[in-house]
């Protein structure tokens, strides 16, 4: 598997009150990064169940992000 | 004579924005008067505070 | 910011200034001009392109001229108002009616060359005046080289070179040649701490600034060497010291106590000299010297005056008197923030809230007259338990959106989704002809849940929530698709990735919405009492206004009489007579109507939660129960009891309260005193408490003053490690200076010494002028001992309410909320928070006072709908999650035999913490539930992923 060929699907746990809003700020200054993360917004990443990382592997990701 | 129930904040930086939604909170309509043509004054402009380096924001 | 701009009750008039006032306190006419934007607030949707197509280059101000930007601009993306606005002085169409590009390229329509300036005359019952501060003159900052040396920058302009949004888009680089600097200078109280430019007093918050700057710039650039240049260090506020250890610690900062007098250059370098307090001289070559400039009066601080019709102190600050910090000397208007005085932000944010106080307390008849209030038709309840009908809202933003990512695509795939009934893409759906066209759909169409992917619903989730509310459907029957600051501006390369990105978000916000519930948004009933704790200068205040507007208070104080602290001062700072102000508070508090003052009772226990709390009050042996909606910590602090010093060995060794008792009396106590020696810092910053104790070098000072008052010749010693007379107090040190007062330094690791001999008592002195040991024979010594927590440990085990290391109460947020604790409906104020000053103690009771009174106010709590909610019948009682609730907001209730956990949803932040880790899955999180969540998660996969996984069913 070449770095180039390399296309992983990553599924992000946004924190609302630090890293979502983070995102969005990258947003407003236009920072570019690669489209390869897909979000789910939670209030806090204490919410973040065990449950939901591993049914997240099951569902095809190749990365979990969290971020609070 | 009865008394107005509206109050006037003269300048949109952290005070008058602070002052204006506790006033309002308390029961009264505000006119937040400020000279830019946006409200947050100095504390809009930093980047970070002291002493936690939280967002000005 | 956001909250003020989303308030029907603030009406925000920006380009706008004060031209008039008249009329008397309850009943004032201002009148108001106010400059036309040229572009329509409502309609602008803050997408750029104006920008973009400007001609007219301008200097950029918001990024201190460092940058350029365009005529037709919003100065930062966050601004409030979120529109955009035409500088007129720059404007082609405005001076010269050609161009008109903007106007042509506004997709939205929102430029208006139509508008003309507005004069206003508006009927309130009190004037604020919180216009901040000026800046400091450029003459200042010639002296040190700004102007002349392209590598002397200000502080505000260091600000935008090292923020991420700045010109250099956080890159620090020195302007002369864009090069990295290598060293840097930060040079202290320039403009502050000088009369040779008019400002004699400090500005009480460049020490601090300066210390974030360069701990900011050593994060972007680690290998940075960074000197600071202070006369003193005055980081005197709540846990500032402790941060400026660490600061120094971790980014190796330099601190050295000089002021550099001038700066040259040579060759690309600038030459800084000094001399140290040892009396040695100093040089060294910087890349970059900045300059903490000062925060002066406002520009317009005289025009202010005469159109208000106040009087200023002779710096052109707001005067103001120590007792009654927040008043003008005009009735009916008042003052906050730095035109009180040079301020850093906590302390505006709380005279914010101080003056919200006293402002309610004059205008209480009025209070609701004049208010809006939004009301919403029912809820239609049998349409929200049919089938999921989803409507999807496909946003173009303009181009932002659509420019990148292929919305009709978009759109259509959402149609392929199970339970889409309705599907369209709008050109700005946040506009209000949009909203009302949306709502018009959702009618239509008898939808029930509503998917709108547009930008963040960080920012925009209420105004469609609020829609949905104006049509009679739960708020909570919404979500959202961010394929705009999250997808579209972050992947403009990448338009068919990014659309595929939009298609998967919005997939995945379907699959959520097609589980999303009603949930009910309960008020709670608050009962219209008030319990203080605490009758000293800040609990007197917190009930006096409390009771002034208009609500019944209880004042519990633990000792025999009120007063507090209060009772052993003799003189404010500022000069008044302390016993008068005290006498006059507790004549009030025992006069009002309204205030039920406890005597030599204490707090025993206290349930409940914020509006409806019961307390058990014991009075010598009796206990009495009291429900009350709000609470306020005013419980105090203590003089710090000196150990050592010989304190309590000779009667010539007195504290600085006991010093003032005996000022008190006059002449006869220093008839034949000749020698006095004042020792700061005894017991405070580090030697036995951590904290700086704020006051004490006031305190010393002003006792100095005295003395020379009742005994001219003595000769003065204050033996100090910084002197924090910080804001106005900064005269007061002048003048000890001019009349003779000594001023010494010590380190900490080299304290002076007091010794008792045969005759009388010594003190020994390193003296860093002569290097060499001194001895002084004493007198008097008097300590100053500042201000240790009193006991509170009890209460906040109580309470729930945590302490700081340094064993004060611990406020919600330092900076924005400054009066609040972790626990909704209880406030904190004077030295219960930490030490300060009479003049501080008293704004921040009025704020305690504004803070509490709203909850009285609004009569009803408003719970968030986003609460844990426990099922009792699965719950097996661990408490797991009450342990872990943040904000105590689990509670264990007996049931039958078992022990069941409880939301107290008043309380509840809908973090989901409990949720997560419940054991047997027992709590599940309103908006957020598991189902909701794994929803997401397997629609995250194209194919839908199969549902029922083992994990999801553990």
């Amino acid at each position: 598997m070449t770095q180039e060929g390399y296309n992983p699907r990553i599924l992000g746990f946004f924190c609302h009150w630090c890293c979502y809003a983070a995102a969005d700020s990258a947003g407003v200054s236009r920072y570019q990064y690669p489209p390869n993360v897909r979000v789910i917004r939670v209030m806090c990443t204490g919410r973040i169940d065990v449950r939901f990382i591993l049914e997240a592997f099951r569902c095809g990701a190749d990365g979990v992000f969290t971020g609070g | 004579m009865s008394k107005a129930g509206a109050i006037m904040v003269l300048g949109g930086g952290i005070a008058g924005v602070q002052t204006a939604l506790d006033l309002a909170d308390l029961g009264y309509y505000v006119y937040l008067v400020e000279k830019k043509p946006y409200i947050g004054g100095v504390m809009a402009q930093l980047d970070k505070t002291f002493p936690t380096n939280d967002c000005a924001i | 910011m956001v909250e003020a701009g989303r308030s029907p009750n603030i009406e925000i008039l920006t380009s706008a200034t004060l031209k008039s006032i008249k009329g008397r306190a309850g009943n004032f006419t201002a009148e108001v001009f106010q400059q036309p934007r040229y572009i329509n607030e409502d309609l602008c949707t803050a997408c750029g392109v104006c920008t973009m197509y400007c001609p007219r280059p301008i200097a950029d101000v918001y990024n201190e001229r460092l940058d350029i930007t365009r005529a037709t601009h919003i100065d930062f993306p966050q601004a409030i108002p979120t529109s955009y606005y035409i500088d007129p002085k720059a404007c082609l169409r405005v001076n010269y009616q050609t161009c008109n590009l903007c106007a042509q390229t506004c997709t939205a329509g929102a430029i208006d060359f139509s508008q003309k300036p507005k004069n206003m005359k508006l009927k309130v019952g009190s004037v604020i005046l919180a216009p901040g501060f000026g800046r400091v003159g450029h003459d200042v900052l010639e002296k040190f080289g700004y102007g002349r040396y392209q590598d002397v920058v200000t502080s505000y302009e260091f600000e935008r070179l090292t923020c991420a949004s700045g010109p250099t888009e956080g890159h620090l680089v020195r302007p002369s040649d864009q090069a990295t600097p290598k060293k840097i200078a930060f040079l202290q109280c320039i403009g502050s701490r000088d009369v040779t430019c008019g400002n004699g007093y400090c500005s009480s918050v460049c020490c601090m600034y300066a210390i974030k700057e360069a701990s900011v710039a050593k994060e972007h650039e680690p290998d940075l060497d960074i000197s600071l240049f202070f006369m003193d260090v005055r980081t005197q506020g709540k846990g500032f010291d402790a941060a400026r250890k660490r600061a120094e610690e971790k980014y190796g900062l330099n601190v050295i106590r000089a002021r550099v007098p001038k700066i040259d250059q040579i060759d690309s370098k600038l030459a800084l000299t000094w001399t140290t307090d040892d009396g040695e001289s100093h040089s060294d070559l910087f890349d970059m010297v900045v300059l903490s400039v000062g925060l002066d009066a406002p520009e317009d601080a005289h025009a202010i005056a005469d159109i208000a019709g106040i009087e200023l102190n002779s710096y052109d600050f707001c005067k103001t008197s120590h007792g009654a910090p927040l008043s003008t000397t005009k009735n009916g208007i008042y003052v906050a923030g730095a035109f009180q005085g040079p301020k850093d932000i906590p302390e505006s944010v709380t005279q914010a809230s101080g003056v919200a106080a006293i402002a309610s307390e004059l205008l209480k008849e009025g209070r609701g007259s004049q208010t809006i209030t939004v009301t919403y038709p029912d809820e239609d309840k049998a349409l929200e338990e049919e089938e999921p009908r989803i409507g999807v809202f496909v946003c173009h933003c303009g181009v932002n959106i659509a420019g990148v990512v292929d919305v009709k695509a978009v759109r259509d795939y959402a149609a392929s989704l199970p339970n889409v009934a309705y599907y369209e893409d709008t050109l700005y759906s946040c506009s209000q002809d949009a909203l009302k066209a949306i709502a018009q759909k959702v009618k239509e169409n008898r939808l029930n849940r509503v998917v709108i992917a547009a930008c963040s619903p960080r920012t925009h989730e209420p105004l469609f929530q609020e829609t949905l509310r104006s049509i009679g459907l739960n708020p909570a029957l919404f979500e959202m698709a961010n394929i705009r600051d999250q997808c579209a501006w972050v992947h403009a390369q990448e338009p068919e990735e990014a659309t595929q990105k939009s298609k998967d978000l919005v997939r995945m916000a379907v699959a959520k919405a097609r589980l999303l519930e009603p949930l009910a948004q309960p008020t709670v009933d608050v009962t219209q009492k008030a319990l203080v704790l605490g009758g000293g200068a800040a609990g007197m205040t917190v009930a006096l206004s409390i009771a002034d507007q208009g609500f019944e208070t209880v004042l519990v104080e633990k000792s025999k009489v009120l007063g507090g602290n209060l009772r052993k001062l003799t003189w404010t700072v500022d000069g008044q007579d302390a016993r008068k102000i005290l006498k006059d508070l507790v004549r009030k508090v025992e006069k009002h109507p309204k205030i039920d003052v406890m005597l030599d009772s204490e707090l025993e226990s206290t349930s409940g939660y914020v509006g409806n709390f019961t307390s058990t009050i014991s009075t010598g042996g009796k206990t009495e129960m009291v429900n009350h909606g709000v609470m306020v910590i005013a419980t105090g602090g203590k003089e710090y009891k000196p150990k050592g010093y010989c304190y309590g060995e000779s009667r010539q060794v007195l504290t600085q309260l006991e010093l003032e008792q005996r000022i008190a009396k006059g002449k006869s106590g220093f008839k034949t005193t000749k020698n006095v020696v004042m020792i700061q810092c005894v017991g405070s910053r580090g030697e036995d408490m951590e904290h700086c104790s704020r006051l004490c070098c006031s305190q010393a000072v002003k006792n100095a003053l005295k003395i020379k008052e009742l005994k001219p010749d003595a000769n003065i010693y204050i033996l100090y490690r910084d002197m924090r007379t910080y804001g106005f107090s900064e005269d007061l040190y002048r003048e000890a200076r001019q009349k003779g007062v000594r001023f010494l330094r010590y380190t900490p690791d080299n304290r002076p010494e007091v010794v008792k001999q045969a005759r009388g008592i010594k003190v020994n002195v390193y003296d860093r002028l002569l290097g060499e040991e001194i001895s002084i024979p004493a007198n008097l010594v008097v300590l100053s001992t500042g201000i240790a927590p009193g006991e509170n440990e009890n209460l906040s085990k109580l309470l729930k309410v945590p302490l700081t290391q340094d064993g004060f109460f611990l406020e919600a947020h330092a900076k924005l909320r400054p009066v609040e604790v972790a626990v909704d409906g209880v406030y904190l104020c004077g030295l219960a928070h930490g030490p300060k000053g009479l003049e501080e103690a008293v704004s921040q009771a009025k704020a305690a006072a504004a803070k509490a009174a709203i909850p009285l106010v609004k009569g009803k709590v408003a719970v968030e709908p986003i609460v844990s909610r426990i099922d009792k019948a699965t719950c097996i009682g661990c408490g797991i999650c009450a342990s872990l609730c943040p904000f105590n907001a689990i509670q264990m209730v007996k049931e039958g035999k078992r022990k069941k956990a409880e939301t107290i949803t008043a309380s509840c932040k809908g973090c989901g913490i409990c949720a997560s880790h419940c054991p047997v899955l027992a709590i599940s999180m309103g908006g957020f539930t598991d189902e909701e969540i794994f929803a997401q998660i397997h629609a995250f996969s194209p194919d839908g992923c199969g549902e029922g996984s083992e994990a999801e069913k553990k």
